[in-house]
């Protein structure tokens, strides 16, 4: 599985060339596309407030508002904020889908994310103990990790994860930069300024707070305790699902982690091909690559982390292609297939020993250098 | 008390859709209502389509009842959505206010650059195409009516000139406008500018030919006639610059001196020290952090596209600050003024901005 220099090189041109293909023809097509999406969004978040409120008549329509609802907020978490803070449609110079000015329906603040997600773990992706995204500092998902008391109920730590998701997002750079507990890294490298993360932190979870179950049920009057149940219902179905699918993208079995000594130095053809064996996709329906946002395709959404996702699927064959004739494995398989790997890998883990998922010298050119 | 007004409503528009404002939260509501609408901008529809010169296009366009108008003279951005895009660039209003004023019509005189991004979109627009307008802005009009005038343009420098001699109603002093073009079957609104000159004495049209007079035999005349006269100026940013100096030289004094400026001359390394030094940037775009050597010669706008950043712009002359961008450290240099930056967090506008210094600076 070792590449050489020259294949590195290969591998990086061949890799640019199917992002080129895609960049030289986004245009109408794309713009359509996602201010359908966005419309949708709207449209089925305007319809499930009021028809939460419509459950005297019959509580279906309860149930279909947080349906509806919870489509709402997972179109804006996935297919439009994730990929829009990602810079994907920054070329339309559209006044509300730009990664500058976007704003999303979840607690985390956009531009923590960006530097937590866009930065830390695109750049670092499943380097163990540079991205903290593999395992989020509270699950065990390797034996690169030292076995410790509390792993052995992280089943449980995992489902708390999976229904507070939004909050773990957004609490995730200040556990990072030791806002609140913990000591300060001496090596920590920070872009903002403590007052600055706890500021965002509370400002923007307020707001999502004060909407859902203060300022909707509010509003509904008699009817407020459907409204705040609702909203709590929908919150929790887009937390669950969002989790659901992230763990599938870089937890699977055959998953790889890395060592920061192995990255050192990195060509761009290494960082694509750790790119490829740090995720998995899944496969599926249209609509549920829609749902997830295309993360479905992570290892495209790796590749090339700022083209419109809705290019990945017709780019995965293509890319498909290329790691057979590498030899690289290319991780993918059906929904239920690649989450009961992750379940697995959670449960398995929360028991000492097991194996490593990285490889020293992993990365390191065969033959010649 | 209003402007805590003010910050409670954008908290609520925050809190209730993540947005600055409601409009931006139903903007995709309110495009199916009304094609074409964009916040903070007016609605125009094309009427005519006319060939002024082989590369001048007059576009007349009837506006929305909204546009607050303007003062003739001014420009204002033209937004067009191409390909999935939306891309802005100045124009100035070339009709007079009359026009507006009778019939919400306005015309603008574009040069089609065939290699650009917009002038050869202008050039595909059906008629009842609608496009987006800003608000009219710019302060190069005429101040004093009552003091006899020079008025210089060259080539398309006489869209806002030829606004503000034709919106005149009450002529009180002498005014001169001499027109410099490349062959008089390249002058734009040369017919307008005629008729008026034969209806008004106190007007004179003196056409200034650049294939047979030499830019000097211009400059000549100018400084002649220069007493206690108030000079505007339109065209290109390096015929400007000559202009301006060799009337100072004459004793004309500065403030006298209005201007405005098409396009932009960058500085040339040799006249700013620091260019010879390797610069480095870090530029932040969504949360990642890209590192790259800068050219002192080009614009950090040009800098950035050169990396492949892509960040948003609109006009690229300093104008329209669609690329207004946080500097969190580092010092820039204002193409346009030469006037140096602080070194610490700011604003800049990146298509005007030189580096002086490292910099870090968020897209």
């Amino acid at each position: 599985m070792k590449l050489s220099t020259e294949q590195f090189t290969a591998l990086q041109h061949e890799l640019d060339s199917v992002k080129q293909q895609v960049q030289t023809q986004l245009g109408e097509a794309d713009a359509r596309y996602i201010r359908r999406v966005l419309l949708l969004q709207r449209l089925s978040a305007l319809s499930g407030r009021i028809l939460l409120v419509l459950g005297f008549i019959t509580p279906w329509l309860w149930l279909a508002g947080v349906l509806l609802l919870a489509l709402a907020k997972i179109l804006d978490n996935m297919e439009i904020g994730h990929n829009v803070l990602h810079g994907q449609y920054d070329w339309m110079n559209d006044p509300v889908l730009h990664s500058k000015r976007f704003e999303w329906d979840i607690a985390c603040d956009a531009a923590s994310w960006q530097r937590t997600h866009n930065f830390e773990h695109h750049t670092y992706t499943n380097i163990i103990g540079k991205d903290r995204d593999f395992g989020y500092g509270l699950l065990r998902l390797s034996n690169d990790f030292r076995w410790r008391l509390r792993n052995l109920w992280q089943g449980g730590t995992y489902l708390l994860l999976s229904m507070l998701f939004q909050w773990g997002v957004s609490y995730h750079e200040l556990a990072a930069q030791r806002v609140f507990f913990g000591k300060k890294k001496a090596d920590r490298h920070t872009q903002v300024s403590d007052s600055e993360l706890k500021r965002a932190f509370f400002g923007k979870g307020a707001r999502q707070l004060i909407k859902d179950y203060l300022f909707f049920p509010l509003i509904a009057g008699p009817m407020w305790l459907w409204v705040l149940s609702g909203n709590l219902l929908a919150n929790l179905l887009r937390n669950v699902w969002t989790s659901t699918v992230i763990f599938c993208g870089h937890f699977t079995k055959e998953v790889y982690a890395f060592r920061p000594e192995d990255c050192e130095n990195e060509s761009r053809g290494q960082w694509y091909y750790r790119q490829m064996l740090g995720s998995s996709n899944f496969t599926g329906p249209t609509w549920l690559h829609i749902l997830t946002g295309h993360l479905s395709c992570q290892i495209e959404h790796h590749l090339f982390p700022d083209i419109p996702a809705r290019h990945y699927p017709a780019m995965a064959k293509q890319v498909q292609a290329i790691a057979a004739k590498y030899g690289i494995p290319y991780n993918s398989g059906s929904f239920v297939r690649q989450y009961s790997t992750v379940f697995l890998r959670i449960m398995r883990y929360s028991l000492p020993g097991g194996n490593r998922a990285t490889a020293p010298g992993q990365l390191q050119q065969s033959g010649p250098v | 008390m209003k402007m805590f007004l003010r910050r409670l409503w954008r908290n609520f528009c925050l809190m209730l859709g993540n947005q600055h404002s409601l409009t931006l939260y139903f903007l995709p509501l309110l495009q199916r209502l009304w094609p074409g609408f964009l916040p903070g901008k007016y609605r125009a529809h094309l009427l005519t389509k006319q060939w002024q010169t082989t590369d001048m296009l007059q576009l007349t366009f009837k506006v929305s009842g909204r546009w607050p108008g303007f003062i003739a003279g001014q420009h204002l951005l033209l937004t067009i959505h191409h390909n999935g895009r939306y891309s802005s660039r100045p124009f100035s209003i070339c009709s007079p206010v009359s026009l507006w004023q009778s019939q919400r019509q306005i015309q603008l005189c574009c040069k089609i650059n065939h290699a650009g991004e917009i002038t050869p979109l202008l050039q595909q627009l059906q008629s009842g195409a609608v496009v987006n307008i800003s608000a009219a802005q710019g302060n190069f009009y005429w101040q004093q009516p009552a003091t006899p005038a020079v008025f210089v343009a060259a080539g398309s420098g006489i869209t806002p000139i030829a606004a503000m001699l034709l919106s005149q109603r009450h002529w009180l002093a002498a005014v001169t406008l001499y027109y410099r073009v490349r062959g008089t079957e390249n002058a734009a609104l040369l017919s307008e500018l005629q008729q008026l000159a034969a209806r008004q004495p106190l007007f004179t049209l003196a056409l200034s030919d650049s294939r047979t007079e030499p830019a000097e035999t211009l400059q000549q005349q100018l400084c002649t006639d220069s007493y206690n006269k108030q000079f505007y100026l339109c065209g290109p940013a390096a015929f400007m610059q000559q202009l301006r100096l060799v009337l100072s030289q004459s004793g004309v004094k500065p403030a006298s001196i209005q201007q405005e400026q098409f396009g932009l001359t960058m500085p040339t390394a040799s006249e700013h020290a620091s260019a010879t030094k390797q610069l480095t940037a870090s530029f932040i775009r969504a949360g990642i952090s890209t590192e790259v050597t800068l050219s002192t010669q080009h614009s950090l706008l040009q800098n950035a596209e050169q990396q492949g950043l892509a960040p948003r712009f609109g006009c690229r002359i300093g104008v329209c600050l669609q690329c207004v961008c946080d500097k969190v450290s580092g010092q820039v240099r204002d193409i346009r003024s030469g006037v140096l930056s602080g070194h610490g967090a700011e604003q800049i506008q990146l298509c005007v901005s030189q580096p002086v210094t490292a910099l870090v600076i968020k897209l």
